[in-house]
């Protein structure tokens, strides 16, 4: 009788899809609610197309994803994704809805899907991919995802017996999930720029796994990623069987090599963390059977996507926005870490209070704690303004970070922050913006915009 | 400050959740002269060899709590002594555990703290408990407001009576839910659910702390800042239209 209740289910999300359109609603996860209400296992009976993809991890799942939809559509296919909808189970569920005919048959061959990884639970027992990337594991919110040693759990857990792994080799905790699956891995090699030991506060796989003495690294970028290996029983995390080499960032190309051949790439961010985006595209479509040269014509034509939009030039000053994660402390380290090493002097509005939570409860802020605050201790960062809810806690941070009082203002409304920038000549103001003040963030960079257009002294 | 005080951080390398960290990291800006040691999980502990001022150990994995309890397991009756002696101990999170009893979970696993209090926990890795904590700290002549934040997989029982707690909660859960005494206190042993930078969301805790160790009274590092922004917190979780739970 249940797949009776999918047929309702399918129906009713199938109207909901034409009532939206007629009213001219935005509701992209509307009808996969709805189907999971009406069907709580909708997506057991959804109807799935032949060849499924996903791609999952802390870090990077987005852009990975946007970027192998890009590839996979170059190549003729239609691909079915959830690009505009949410990651988790009622995100897959539209999707699914959206692809399928009324009758409830597929109407795509390939499906690629960026899954949230709490939601494994939800999704895998109905859902095989033949392929999941997995870019890595990191501390994230504290409230949802605890620790990134529950959430390989909860991967292994769920991850299908069958479902082939492409995993981040540097990423120790990720190297861990599912052992019993088949799996290939990607990294890259030595480069400009690697450490040897962190310096970073998270530090979330320290220890041998087989031994516990403290694991150490041939090269390291921040955290944990790197190839590690242990001094002491000889442990050493797995080989690459796609190996990024010869990052060229003055050029922006990479190559990437395996057991076949050498493929030459086009990068598309200077950052490490889009290196590993994509070195990891490249590994997930070899495996897929696409050749080298398939795959760089297919970078070719990328767009460089979002790496420069979000900078903007009037006069001498430069306008820059950056999402920075609220209570994410690993990817606002990383940003403030890019932003340290670009040239020139900087201003910096911090909008790092999360707005979503001031609506219910208050903000849990020991993530200050876990981030590093102290990438923005640099001569070259001149001000910091801190404005919304959680100012004092982040002027706290700063201090405690030695960062000097004299580099700190202050304004109460985040609005009113640019009014504290000095917009000193050739300035590069940041506009650090967390996914709940997306919105907020833009009307405090139009207010820096027009500051900066109207020439104050 | 006559003597150097020491403090022995029990397993950084994994017990180090939160921002736990920064609690020690926060004494040792503020007071320069304290020695900061850090026991592994390979080699003998610190304590073994000296007794120190202070240990402290903060929030661990699942698996980290198991690998805690089995390298203290072999010291467990210098702890006690250490502990009956009035040695003092800051434990956050769900470390309070590992001094603590049996640990249930849902799925039908077990683990065993080393049973030196006669708590047990159960723990529902599925349901993850969210809070935003205020309560009162009396110590003889000493009271004061506790800010802070739980979030956790547990929560702890008393196995008979309940014991001495370390706050009086106002708002939010005790050891469990049922409760208001947080915590487990026995001489200057102090064991709390509340996670993160306890000492650098609350100065006055902080200062009572460094002059217990035997530091005096010590001015923090930025403390009129971390005053500051303590009032506001004590302010915004004393209001009731301030939310509680996540
Ligand atoms: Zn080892």
């Amino acid at each position: 009788m249940e797949i009776l209740r999918y047929y309702i289910a399918l129906w009713a999300a199938k109207l909901s899809i034409v009532a939206l359109k007629i009213t001219k609603h935005n509701g992209t996860n509307f009808p996969g609610v709805l189907a999971l209400k009406i069907c709580p296992r909708f997506l057991k009976y959804a109807a799935k197309p032949e060849k499924i993809i996903a791609v999952t991890g802390t870090n990077g799942k987005t852009t990975t994803s946007n970027m192998l939809l890009d590839m996979l559509t170059m190549d003729g296919h239609n691909v079915l994704n959830n690009k505009m909808g949410s990651n988790i189970n009622s995100g897959i569920a539209s999707s699914l809805i959206y692809g399928s005919t009324i009758f409830g048959k597929c109407k795509h061959k390939v499906g690629l899907f960026e899954i949230d990884e709490r939601s494994a639970v939800r999704v895998f027992p109905y859902m095989k991919p033949d392929y999941m990337l997995i870019t890595n594991l990191s501390r994230d919110s504290i409230m949802r995802n605890g620790h990134p040693e529950y959430i390989g759990d909860i991967l292994t857990k769920y991850i299908p017996k069958e479902t082939k792994l492409v995993v981040n080799a540097d990423c120790l905790i990720s190297c861990g999930i599912a052992p019993e699956n088949e799996r290939v891995y990607f990294g890259i090699e030595e480069m400009e720029g690697d450490i040897k030991e962190c310096i970073n506060l998270i530090n979330d796989i320290q220890i041998c796994p087989d031994c516990h003495n403290k694991l150490e690294y041939e090269y390291l970028r921040y955290n944990h990623i790197g190839k590690a290996y242990c001094p002491v029983c000889g442990f050493k995390a797995p080989e690459y069987d796609y190996a990024g080499v010869n990052v060229n960032v003055a050029d922006m190309t990479i190559d990437v090599k395996d057991a076949e051949g050498t493929g030459h790439y086009k990068l598309l961010n200077e950052s490490v963390f889009n290196i590993y985006n994509v070195v990891s595209a490249v590994a997930l479509l070899r495996q897929m059977g696409y050749s080298h040269e398939k795959i760089e014509s297919f970078f070719e034509k990328l767009n460089i996507v979002g790496s420069r939009l979000h900078e903007e030039k009037i006069g001498d000053k430069t306008l820059i926005k950056l999402l920075a994660k609220e209570k994410n402390a690993f990817a606002t380290s990383r940003v403030f870490d890019y932003i340290s090493t670009l040239p020139g002097d900087k201003e910096i509005i911090l909008m790092n209070s999360c707005q979503g939570d001031m609506k219910h409860w208050s903000e849990n802020t020991c993530w200050l704690y876990d981030c590093d605050f102290e990438f923005l201790n640099q001569d070259c960062i001149k001000n910091i303004v801190l404005c919304g809810p959680r100012r004092l806690d982040h002027k706290l941070r700063l201090l405690l970070a030695g960062v000097p009082e004299e580099k700190l203002s202050y304004s109460e409304k985040e609005i009113d922050a640019p009014d504290q920038l000095k917009l000193f000549e050739n300035d590069n103001v940041y506009v650090l913006y967390g996914t709940d003040s997306i919105g907020l963030g833009n009307r405090v960079a139009a207010k820096v915009r027009e500051l900066m257009k109207g020439g104050r002294d | 400050m006559d003597k150097t005080i020491r403090i022995e951080v029990l397993f950084p390398e994994i017990a180090n959740l939160y921002g736990d960290l920064e609690n020690i990291s926060y004494l040792k800006k503020s007071c320069p002269e304290i020695e900061v040691a850090e026991t592994h999980l390979v080699g003998e502990p610190c304590f073994m060899e000296k007794t120190p001022d202070l240990i402290y150990m903060g929030t661990l994995t699942e698996r980290g709590q198991r690998l805690a309890v089995e390298k203290l397991a072999q010291y467990k009756a210098k702890i006690v002594e250490m502990i009956e002696a009035g040695v003092h101990f800051l434990v956050t999170g769900n470390a309070l555990e590992v001094f603590g009893g049996k640990i249930t979970d849902t799925n039908g696993s077990e683990d065993c703290g080393l049973e030196i209090f006669p708590i047990h926990a159960k723990r529902d890795m599925m349901k993850r408990f969210n809070s935003l904590y205020l309560a009162k700290f009396v110590d003889g002549e000493t009271a004061m407001d506790i800010v802070g934040y739980k979030s956790q997989f547990t929560h702890s029982y008393w196995d008979g009576e309940a014991g001495e707690g370390v706050f009086d909660t106002v708002r939010g859960p005790g050891l469990n839910p049922e409760i208001t005494k947080e915590g487990v206190r026995r001489n200057n042993f102090l064991g709390t659910y509340v996670i993160g930078p306890v000492l650098v969301l609350n100065p006055p805790f902080a200062k009572w702390l460094l002059k217990e160790i035997g530091a005096g009274d010590v001015e923090l590092a930025f403390e009129k800042e971390a005053m500051e922004a303590y009032e506001a917190r004590v302010k915004e979780y004393s209001d009731e239209n301030t939310g509680f739970y996540y």
